[in-house]
């Protein structure tokens, strides 16, 4: 099923110098140029932004909203004190989020590797109705999703509860597990279980011990973009979560009043929110193609 | 694991019912079988949080939602298709959703791939500058839009203090077109990574010798882009941008926490509408209707990926 089998970050063929940057030989001096100007350009575009955010969090009294952008100033860690102590301390957030994340990543993950092997081995004739199904549930509309769950949480007395927002996560991440891992266990040959079934082992053995270990790479990929999934939800949070359920996204949002905006507390939060996803999707870096293309494409 | 490599030679020591079983592996099953117990726990799952809410959502655009104590239906008929059908602030969204679409998934498409072909070219330290070009998409959406606040600020946003210092005084979320152009380039920023990491996937792929065959036919570099390269990752591409479609309509976080839809609805894509009918004038029954419109649109793009998969063998 794949359409590639090169790696994504792998060099077309061995470089020729050894050390810094190089380029394929046959590229011409303008060609090089051209190629580093874009880079250089893209790079900045995409950079800024985020070492902008880090910088403001360091920056303590008016720094952050100097009339005249400071690149150099006195660091200071009041933003990040500040978020932990006082009257709105963000531990309680942190919680909910953590909670909300990796439960509704874990459940998920559970019950999507179960359903995405039988959905690859499957021979049923609804096979790829349910398949539909399945990755159109994953792409509905968050919104078009938000309404209808919002009575049912109403009439279930979800609503403000950590179990609901899970559930919610729910609707996207139990989807995108189950067809994520469908596409992973599909690139391994069922002759390997055959295999085992020929040598004593039972189906749930041979699903076990041979094709789960073998499925490593795609359970982590599958576990952390769901974590990073949830983890970044705001269209939910803020209809869903109440006191006792709101997220960090919403302890961002929060602090926009009509009075004004603390930027150092808010590029503080960001940088929370932001560097453990960032962490988690680089470590992931080989399978994010496949991942995120929902397995339609493998850079592996 | 030493299983993976037992072979099937090792059957000689079977019982004999077993050996029957792996003569006869598509013997018809009785009830579901191993993988549909598998599926079980994962599809009456699912079923509860999509098939319930799709009919309750059925049921809701035919009705008034009543939400004091609770929540009640009340029949109204076809009183809220009819009025999603007519009304023209809704249309007006639909246009801007259009707009918005062309505009973010275009951008991202032509600067993706031009990043793409451009890091493909790089040899040693691709590694490095793709993880740094990936970061974006890792951010939650509503902190690229408030850091897009922060960083156009009009007193002391950093890029319009370079606006300024070139002579460009504005406040961009402050004027509709500027305020549109603002929101579809913090997409741009967040998403374009994901088109830059599918394409150069795409280009990973292409075999090697048909490049060589190119350049001793004499073909040049930008023929070879066009001719050769293109072509041959046209699926790659596609899937690319089926994702990047259905995900525009999904997401608008970062509408929401920027301008809410404004100024004068400038930026108010459908789904922001919908939250707007549904949680701030409380016309849930309405907001169902509109949600609805979204689901077929999401559904026919879902379609046209799945029949994309199976025809080109990508799936099963």
């Amino acid at each position: 099923m794949s359409t590639t089998t090169a790696p994504a970050d792998a060099p077309a063929r061995p470089p020729k110098r050894s050390t810094g940057l190089s380029f394929d030989q046959k590229m011409t001096p303008g060609g090089t140029v051209v190629t580093w100007v874009v880079l250089g350009v893209f790079l900045l575009w995409t950079l800024i932004p985020l070492v902008w955010m880090l910088l403001g969090s360091f920056k303590g009294g008016d720094d952050v909203t100097a009339a005249d952008p400071k690149w150099v100033f006195t660091p200071s860690l009041e933003n990040y004190v500040g978020l932990f102590t006082g009257a709105n301390n963000l531990l309680p957030y942190i919680w909910h989020s953590v909670v909300a994340a990796v439960v509704s990543a874990g459940l998920s993950l559970v019950l999507g590797t179960l359903a995405g092997y039988g959905l690859s081995r499957t021979r049923m004739k609804r096979k790829s109705d349910l398949s539909f199904w399945i990755i159109s549930t994953r792409m509905a509309p968050i919104a078009a999703v938000v309404l209808p769950l919002f009575l049912m949480f109403r009439f279930a007395g979800l609503i403000d509860t950590l179990p609901g927002l899970i559930l919610a996560y729910m609707t996207f991440n139990l989807p995108f597990a189950t067809w994520l891992m469908q596409a992973f266990f599909a690139e391994i040959p069922p002759s390997l279980e055959e295999a085992a079934l020929v040598s004593g082992c039972t189906r749930w053995g041979a699903f076990w011990n041979v094709i789960l270990p073998l499925s490593k790479a795609g359970l982590v990929t599958t576990g952390i973009l769901c974590l990073v999934f949830a983890w970044n939800d705001y269209a939910f949070a803020s209809v869903f979560a109440g006191p006792s359920s709101q997220t960090l996204p919403i302890a961002a949002s929060q602090l926009v009043t009509q009075t004004g905006v603390d930027w150092g507390q808010l590029t503080a939060i960001g940088t929370i929110v932001v560097v453990p996803m960032v962490v988690l999707g680089l470590a992931v870096k080989r399978w994010l193609v496949t991942g995120l293309s929902l397995g339609a494409v493998t850079g592996e | 694991m030493t299983q993976t490599t037992a072979q099937p030679t090792g059957g000689q020591e079977l019982a004999p019912e077993r050996v029957q079983q792996m003569k006869q592996p598509r013997r018809p099953r009785r009830g579901l079988g191993f993988p549909g117990l598998l599926m079980a726990p994962a599809v009456i799952f699912m079923a509860g949080l999509s098939i319930i809410p799709f009919l309750t959502l059925i049921g809701m655009s035919f009705s008034r939602v009543r939400l004091l104590g609770g929540a009640a239906l009340e029949w109204r008929g076809l009183d809220n298709w009819a009025r999603a059908l007519t009304d023209p602030n809704l249309w007006t969204s639909w246009a801007t959703t259009v707009l918005y679409f062309v505009v973010t998934v275009g951008l991202e498409l032509l600067i993706g791939i031009g990043v793409a072909v451009a890091l493909h070219r790089v040899l040693r330290g691709r590694g490095l500058v793709l993880s740094l070009v990936l970061l974006p998409m890792f951010v939650a959406p509503v902190i690229v839009g408030l850091l897009g606040r922060y960083l156009v600020d009009p007193t002391f946003g950093l890029y319009t203090n370079w606006l300024q210092a070139v002579g460009i005084d504005i406040d961009p979320l402050g004027s509709p077109v500027t305020a549109f152009i603002a929101v579809a380039l913090m997409d741009v920023w967040e998403w374009t990574p994901l088109i830059t990491l599918i394409t150069l996937a795409g280009l990973s792929g292409v075999n090697p010798s048909v490049l060589e065959a190119a350049a001793l036919d004499g073909a040049g570099r930008t023929r070879t882009l066009f001719h050769i390269i293109f072509p041959s990752i046209s699926n790659v591409l596609l899937v690319a941008f089926l994702i990047r479609s259905m995900d525009a309509v999904r997401y608008f976080d970062i509408i929401t926490i920027t301008t809410n839809g404004g100024p004068a609805d400038a930026t108010k894509i459908v789904p922001l509408r919908l939250y707007e009918t549904a949680f701030r004038f409380f016309d849930l029954g309405y907001a169902a209707a509109i949600g609805l419109m979204m689901l077929a649109v999401t559904i026919a793009m879902a379609k046209v990926f799945v029949r994309l998969l199976d025809r080109k063998g990508l799936a099963q």
